[in-house]
């Protein structure tokens, strides 16, 4: 039975003036949600805004999952620490997974450093453990930002075109994990695709944005 | 801006610095007619020769001999130490400081209070937190040491949050959508991402440090400044002299190992060598090193 983890209600999201507007739909576990339209059209400000990095114009966003690693974000340009190893980077992701009380200097208990490893061997790239990220190809960033997002566990991921550059072999390893991690642990993944048709093999939804709505199509 | 407006704002600028220094001047010129006569004549009889009696050993010294023992060793010796304590004390409660101060990692209503503690704590010359702290503490080089520190503070927190703001905003943005604490983003996000602009400007501190330390001492807060301020007490220039530029060299030698260290930690040094691992050894072996790695890398 799918559970609601977000809820859009009359949203309206953009800057000065609302680029998509009365936006009423939720995100349900175990779903994989697909954002399209032409670019500049406010994709990328409406999965911001359901992160809560942007504030709604009009409406509101019930986000129903817990506040600390509830939601995983991977944005456009991934966010990653570039300065920092592989393996720093996916801990982030595990951190979310302490408690609150954690002291931010500690380093993770055993069990989470264990899936942290896991993640990173997973998106095969183990090799690269303790090099710092700014060294890896385009391709091998997004799989650590996929590792990050995998050791995080989070209810709902929202991807910002997070196949980006990535070639054939790696837009398959990338998406046979996301989709495992979507039908095994029953979160949900909203992405922002521009492979239409990638998008329209693995989406459960689609959300079409045109001319300022939000429109449901099947895939 | 087009380049002949360029060229005509910097003459309006100097045109206006000159009609506000003769506003400063008055009709008061001293005795700028002689001033050139006046410095051959201070020059020649009391500068030169230096005395550099300064770098012969001058008891008591515990278990030093010759130049070891002399006001210009120990002194510098002293300053060094002084502005090192200072730098990193300085640097440490800085640090947690700037976080606060950055406005992409602190709400307003943290970040303009701390800002404003860091302009108080650096509108204060290093030489006027001495002489407070010479009231309290006494002479010597503890004054020295805390003044410089409250001066780092102030001055190295401002670099710093410049610094932690100018970092990009996607990992900022994914630390917080992931619901990551302040503390957390802090530490393994932001501190990071600024390293390198804050190892630099760590020794660049460090070097400032250096450089005020011996004003310090002039105020009686230890060092060399204090064996400077001694000789010019006694009408001693040539051994003063003699002195300045002793920590002439010294400053020289800081800033050339600093821009040395510098070098590593910028974006191109960045590039050029990117282990850390390498950092302090000689440019050569560092270069063949890089060199081996990078083809290795070419090669897989």
């Amino acid at each position: 039975m799918p559970k609601e983890l977000a809820k859009l209600d009359h949203l309206a999201v953009g800057y000065d003036k609302p680029l998509i507007g009365d936006v009423s739909t939720s995100i349900n576990s175990g779903e994989i949600i697909a954002i399209l339209g032409p670019s500049g059209i406010g994709k990328t400000t409406l999965i911001r805004t359901i992160a809560g990095l942007i504030a709604p114009l009009e409406g509101s966003v019930e986000r129903l999952v817990p506040k600390r690693g509830g939601l995983g974000y991977i944005p456009q340009r991934l966010g990653l620490v570039r300065h920092m190893s592989v393996k720093a980077n996916v801990e982030l992701g595990a951190r979310c997974r302490t408690s609150i009380w954690h002291p931010a200097i500690a380093p993770l208990p055993r069990q989470l450093r264990k899936d942290v490893e896991e993640a990173i061997e997973k998106l095969g790239i183990l090799e690269h453990l303790n090099d710092p990220v700014r060294i890896l190809s385009g391709g091998q960033q997004r799989r650590v930002a996929t590792a990050r997002a995998l050791a995080q566990k989070p209810q709902i991921i929202l991807a910002d075109e997070f196949l980006g550059e990535l070639d054939d072999d790696n837009v398959e390893i990338v998406l046979r994990i996301v989709k495992q991690m979507v039908r095994k642990q029953g979160c949900a993944l909203v992405m922002v695709e521009h492979h239409e048709e990638i998008a329209r093999s693995i989406a459960d939804r689609i959300w079409l944005i045109e001319d300022g709505k939000l429109k449901e199509v099947d895939p | 801006m087009r380049r002949h407006h360029f060229i005509i704002a910097i003459l309006a600028l100097v045109l206006l610095a000159w009609m506000t220094f003769l506003d400063v001047v008055g009709d008061d010129w001293g005795r700028l007619d002689g001033s050139l006569d006046n410095l051959v004549i201070f020059f020649s009889e009391s500068i030169w020769p230096l005395d550099w009696s300064v770098l012969d050993a001058s008891p008591p010294c515990e278990g030093a001999e010759g130049f070891f023992c002399s006001p210009a060793y120990t002194g510098i010796i002293e300053t060094l130490k002084m502005a090192f304590v200072a730098t990193i004390l300085g640097f440490v409660i800085a640090l947690p400081l700037a976080t606060l101060a950055a406005s992409n990692l602190s709400p307003t209503w943290v970040s303009i209070p701390v800002r404003i503690f860091l302009s108080a704590m650096r509108s204060l010359p290093s030489i006027i937190w001495a002489i407070f702290l010479l009231i309290f503490i006494g002479i010597g080089p503890v004054a020295g040491i805390f003044a410089m520190a409250l001066y780092t503070i102030g001055y190295l927190g401002k670099l710093q949050y410049e610094s932690i703001e100018g970092v990009q905003n996607a990992p900022l943005e994914a630390a917080r959508a992931m619901g990551l604490k302040r503390s957390e983003t802090s530490l393994h996000v932001a501190i990071p991402e600024a390293a390198n602009h804050l190892i630099s400007q760590l020794l660049f501190m460090f070097e400032y440090n250096v450089r005020h330390g011996t004003v310090l001492g002039i105020v009686g807060a230890g060092g060399i400044g204090y064996h400077i301020n001694n000789q010019l007490k006694f009408l001693a220039y040539d051994k003063a002299a003699a002195l300045l530029i002793v920590v002439f060299i010294v400053v020289v030698a800081i800033d050339m190992l600093s821009m040395y260290i510098r070098s590593f930690v910028t974006e191109e040094g960045d590039v050029k060598r990117p282990s850390w691992g390498t950092v302090f050894l000689p440019a050569g072996i560092a270069a063949r090193y890089h060199h081996k790695k990078s083809t290795q890398d070419e090669e897989e």
